[in-house]
């Protein structure tokens, strides 16, 4: 009884592990399946676009070569010809720095016009053949696209930024604000954020969590700003009425007023 | 270039002003105008003396006077490419050889200064007669501070006031600025300013000061120092950059004039510390936020400096006449390399004219006298001079 349960036991044992082996053997095989395809169509999908990479490459480097041959003969031509002295004559403009003399000027636009086509040309030919390439992903091209817009947004932000900042804060100086630092700051902020947004926007990320959350930030630096303004100017005026009741004359607690250039006043800046 | 001087007292002889003088007047209120007007009189009593003037003109009142109609420009506190384009036109016009141009406040002038000018063009080979103006020692310091030290340094001429609202003018002179106004008025910036003594030194025309005694300024609206000064540099900071070939090369000052006086009007007394507190918390606070900008410009050494003049108190806050020379040299450097932007650049000079003003009253609340301060300072700058003409050949130079 016992050997024929063992058997029967046994028998089991093995009809399992061999369904199981090749259940395995099933899954490792759709899984090879699987990679084997994807990797056929990655590599079909790269020969499909390699003429046109190559092709983008090539005219790329043949339009800089072409830029940088022509840059150099307009630059020879325009110093034999004299053109910065005859234009300097002409405009009554006796010297030029000599990395932003005309002539520097005119061979280094040959030169990105240059490049500026070639990129043109192999944009259009790497467009060509991804028209062909039906096993593209549809959405990459626009996205790459909107990378390079997403990009250019972010330079010309961070540059504004930057700009309004140091323009705020040069004024703010110059009107005697002992908050300028932090008014410059919060204009910088509020671009970059601005921008941020805008990018974020332009990439299409985050959706309505990008908005919602730009609105409470800039709405968040604004209300600082203002109250940080508010507060201060309170502050400025209440000292000012206070010397003012005073009659005191005394100048050590009052932030001074900016000098102007008053009839009645002994000191003339004009 | 000559600078003489007519011999205080004795009145030069008057030239037939009917000859070809053109006087050009500025807009001015009426009250003003009068007075101006009965000035020329006085100045020209017999003759037919031709006389451009912008809105209504007045008649029948002034029988010497043949008034015509100037073209409108825009009220300014100075005289503009505009003005200068309008005088030219008019003289070539009228046949006239030489223009009296009236900017505003003309009516503080009296009428022997008034014949003084148009003498010095008409009467003598002088193409551009400029005022000596007699002013109280505070009194326009932009020009005590900037304009005039770096016209004396770089183009070698000893005229005190180089942006002067009344001038006498050759034709030739006339054209020459017509000429260099035209470049404003062309891309609509007529209301700039010019620099008649950088031109006229340019194209070798001769120059003549004249003592004309006080000038009494109206007050004028916008005359703000953080609009009028980043005006004032910017302009004067291209101009020098349009004529570096001229001003690189050596030339020797010309002897100083001595029958020009010094100013006499004495400024009522008050309180050097008071007065300067605003320019040194002005200076201070720069100091504190606009570090970053000026370390752009200024080297290191200027950028120390200032970190020790922040930190002194203010009876001892003075500022060195070569620190002050470094630091507007730096600041045109940077104007022409295009360092930062320039109207960040010219708004950043600001606090730093004010800390000199500071540090010019502080000097002479002491004793010193101004006009010596003066002209130390204009000493600096031509010492600095090298230093200017090296970093402009060579500006990546190293600079500690």
């Amino acid at each position: 009884m016992q050997n024929v349960l063992a058997t029967m036991l046994q028998s089991d044992t093995n009809q399992a592990s061999q369904s199981l082996y090749t259940g395995n053997n099933s899954i490792w095989r759709h899984m090879s399946d699987a990679l084997h395809e994807s990797i056929y169509r990655v590599l079909s999908l790269l020969i499909s676009i390699l003429p046109g990479i190559l092709a983008f490459l090539v005219a790329l480097a043949i339009l800089t070569l072409i830029g940088m041959v022509l840059s150099a003969l307009l630059r020879r031509g325009l110093t034999a010809a004299r053109f910065d002295d005859r234009l300097a004559r002409s405009r009554g403009n006796a010297e030029w720095a000599p990395s932003t003399s005309p002539t520097a000027l005119i061979a280094r636009a040959s030169f990105w016009a240059c490049v500026l086509i070639g990129l043109i040309i192999g944009v259009s030919a790497f467009d060509a053949s991804y028209a062909t390439a039906a096993a593209l992903p549809s959405s990459l091209l626009p996205y790459l696209a909107r990378i390079v817009g997403a990009a250019f947004l972010l330079i010309a932000g961070n540059l504004s930024a930057r700009f309004l900042a140091r323009s705020v804060l040069i004024g703010a100086v110059n009107m005697q604000l002992q908050y300028a630092r932090f008014l410059s700051l919060g204009i910088k902020w509020l671009v970059l954020v601005l921008t941020g947004a805008m990018v974020l926007d332009h990439l299409q990320i985050g959706g309505n969590v990008v908005e919602l959350a730009f609105g409470i930030l800039f709405g968040g630096i604004v209300l600082t700003l203002a109250l940080a303004v508010g507060l201060g100017s309170r502050d400025l005026v209440s000292r000012s009425l206070e010397s003012h009741a005073e009659h005191s004359g005394e100048h050590s607690a009052k932030p001074p007023a900016a000098p102007t250039a008053g009839p009645d006043e002994s000191i003339r800046h004009f | 270039m000559t600078t003489a001087d007519p011999i205080p007292g004795i009145a030069a002889p008057s030239a037939r002003p009917s000859a070809g003088l053109l006087v050009l007047l500025a807009a001015m209120t009426p009250e003003h105008l009068e007075h101006v007007l009965a000035n020329l009189t006085a100045a020209f009593p017999t003759e037919g003396l031709l006389v451009a003037m912008q809105g209504a003109l007045p008649a029948g009142s002034y029988p010497s006077l043949r008034m015509i109609a100037a073209p409108a420009t825009n009220p300014s506190w100075t005289l503009t490419a505009a003005d200068f384009v309008n005088a030219c036109q008019l003289a070539e016009k009228n046949g006239s050889s030489s223009i009296l141009m009236l900017g505003p406040s003309s009516s503080s002038l009296d009428s022997a200064a008034l014949r003084d000018l148009a003498n010095a063009v008409l009467a003598t080979p002088t193409d551009l007669a400029v005022p000596f103006y007699n002013l109280p020692p505070r009194t326009g310091l932009v020009n005590s501070a900037i304009l005039y030290p770096l016209t004396r340094a770089l183009f070698a001429s000893r005229v005190r006031f180089p942006l002067a609202v009344h001038l006498g003018l050759s034709l030739r002179m006339a054209q020459s600025l017509a000429g260099a106004a035209h470049r404003f008025t062309s891309s609509n910036q007529a209301e700039m300013p010019l620099w008649p003594i950088n031109e006229a030194t340019v194209a070798g025309f001769t120059i003549d000061q004249l003592d004309v005694g006080p000038r009494f300024q109206s007050q004028h609206t916008g005359l703000d120092l953080n609009t009028i000064l980043p005006l004032l540099t910017g302009t004067l900071f291209a101009d020098i950059d349009a004529k570096a070939a001229f001003w690189q090369r050596f030339r020797p000052l010309p002897p100083a004039q001595n029958a020009l006086p010094m100013p006499m009007l004495q400024a009522p007394p008050t309180d050097a510390a008071a007065e300067i507190a605003p320019m040194i918390y002005a200076f201070r606070l720069a100091y504190t936020n606009l570090q970053e900008v000026w370390s752009l410009v200024l080297p290191p050494s200027s950028l120390l400096a200032l970190k020790r003049l922040s930190a002194t108190d203010g009876a001892a806050f003075q500022m060195s006449d070569s620190l002050w020379a470094r630091i507007v040299y730096d600041f045109l450097l940077a104007y022409r390399l295009r360092t930062i932007n320039r109207g960040h650049l010219l708004g950043a000079l600001i606090p730093l004219y004010l800390a000199w003003v500071a540090s010019h009253i502080n000097i002479t609340a002491f004793g010193a006298d101004p006009e010596s301060h003066i002209e130390a300072v204009a000493a600096a700058f031509e010492a600095d001079k090298a230093y200017l003409v090296s970093r402009w050949r060579w500006p990546d130079r190293f600079n500690p």
